[in-house]
């Protein structure tokens, strides 16, 4: 692709040069890990601790560290964003004067895990709000204070609604008898419908 | 002596269940109720049309209705005190509530109108009361329940939305569907949120499921079991 994917500013040229200084042995075990966490927005990868040693593993100062991780992860994310395969991220890669073997690391880590983390991004949605779990419970009612001997069956459904700002599953309790049950589920039916014209 | 604790046993266990020969109460319970009993005897000098229209405001009160209107008017244009306003429509509101409680299936009309005999309500109004509980001016308890019954909330309104989502800023072609429920509960709650496609699957396989529950369940002989 001619489109330039990894734009050559001076930090990344700097970043290069350094990627190119460390040592290959440990590098894609470093690329995997990142890998695991680059669907995670807010999350940084390593703790103060992790990034201790990173340092004194690869020889890098702090900044020179942050330097490199978050440039690794930019060229990551562009090879998210642009669905790239493996051979053409090793082309672009080579274009920034990456050295071979690093490229090839790099390569060999999206082969392996680029499609699922693809689709990680793919699941990652922008409401605040989403369904994560789904309970229910069915109950026979036999009475209430309104009307006795009644033997009607009413199911409850507990919907775990997470929010983005709290950790808190928010839980969301509705109850339906037969016949509404019966709507509602007449109402997703038209939802699948729907969903399967889209393919 | 046995005979006497039968009969009551059989009063508080069996609501409206025997026959003949039981003691005061039976659909009311083993104690007809103060405000019954005060009605019971007040209504014997009321006129047919002052009843009738406090059976009308009590059938309205029963429905959810307001009518403090009506009863002003009632209070106005009869001779009738407050205190026996009061204890007229209190006693009739029971009496109703308690007979609605039942269910037709199960509930006769020969039983009811024997009861309030022995409560020594006029004729006329044993049939008016009748009508209300068995006639098709029967108030929709559905309703009522909806309103006043303890259950949780059920889903009022039900909106939805397919979305595709094109292109994000983390990827170029994402082309991923995504449902957008927005649930308004009957408490006044409302609920928006995204439903990925995986978990809309679990929701409709689950609510698949209770229904075959529910079939099944209202198939089994537990259910056939009269009472």
């Amino acid at each position: 692709m001619a489109a330039c994917i990894v734009p050559e500013s001076d930090s990344i040229r700097r970043a290069v040069s350094l990627l190119n200084a460390v040592d290959s042995g440990r590098f894609p075990r470093l690329l995997s890990r990142l890998l695991q966490k680059l669907h995670l927005k807010a999350e940084s990868s390593f703790s103060e601790e992790e990034e201790e040693k990173l340092q004194i593993a690869f020889s890098l100062e702090k900044q020179d560290l942050h330097l490199v991780l978050e440039t690794i992860s930019f060229i990551l994310e562009q090879a998210v964003y642009h669905n790239l395969k493996p051979s053409s991220l090793q082309q672009h890669l080579q274009s920034i004067h990456l050295d071979q073997d690093k490229a090839d690391a790099f390569a060999s880590a999206w082969a392996a895990v680029g499609q699922d983390t693809i689709e990680k991004f793919r699941q990652r949605i922008l409401t605040p709000q989403k369904l994560e779990t789904i309970g229910w419970q069915l109950n026979l009612q036999m009475a209430e204070s309104m009307q006795v001997k009644q033997k009607s069956p009413r199911a409850i459904l507990e919907l775990g609604v997470s929010n983005e700002d709290s950790k808190n599953l928010k839980k969301v309790f509705v109850e339906f008898s037969h016949q509404e049950l019966f709507e509602f589920y007449n109402k997703l039916e038209t939802i699948q419908a729907q969903l399967d014209s889209l393919t | 002596m046995a005979a006497v604790i039968g009969k009551s046993a059989a009063v508080v266990y069996g609501h409206g269940e025997n026959g003949s020969g039981r003691g005061g109460g039976s659909f009311l319970g083993p104690r007809v109720p103060a405000e019954v009993e005060a009605m019971a005897r007040g209504v014997q000098e009321l006129g047919k049309e002052t009843f009738r229209r406090l059976l009308k405001v009590t059938v309205n009160a029963l429905e959810g209705k307001d009518c403090k209107e009506s009863v002003k008017l009632i209070a106005e244009s009869s001779n009738l005190s407050e205190e026996q306003l009061a204890f007229l429509i209190s006693g009739m509101y029971t009496l109703l509530r308690e007979a609605l409680r039942l269910p037709l299936s199960t509930f006769k009309q020969e039983v009811f109108k024997e009861d309030l005999k022995e409560l020594r309500i006029p004729e006329d109004f044993i049939v008016d009361f009748s009508s209300v509980v068995f006639g098709n001016r029967r108030p929709d308890s559905e309703g009522m329940a909806l309103k006043q019954g303890s259950r949780l909330p059920s889903v009022q309104d039900f909106k939805w939305r397919v979305d595709v989502a094109i292109s994000t800023s983390s990827l170029a072609r994402a082309l991923q569907p995504s449902i957008l429920m927005m649930m308004k509960l009957s408490d006044g709650t409302a609920h928006r949120f995204e439903v990925p496609v995986a978990k809309f699957q679990e929701l409709r396989y689950n609510v698949a499921l209770i229904l075959k529950e529910m079939n099944d369940l209202e198939k089994r002989s537990i259910l056939k079991i009269q009472d």
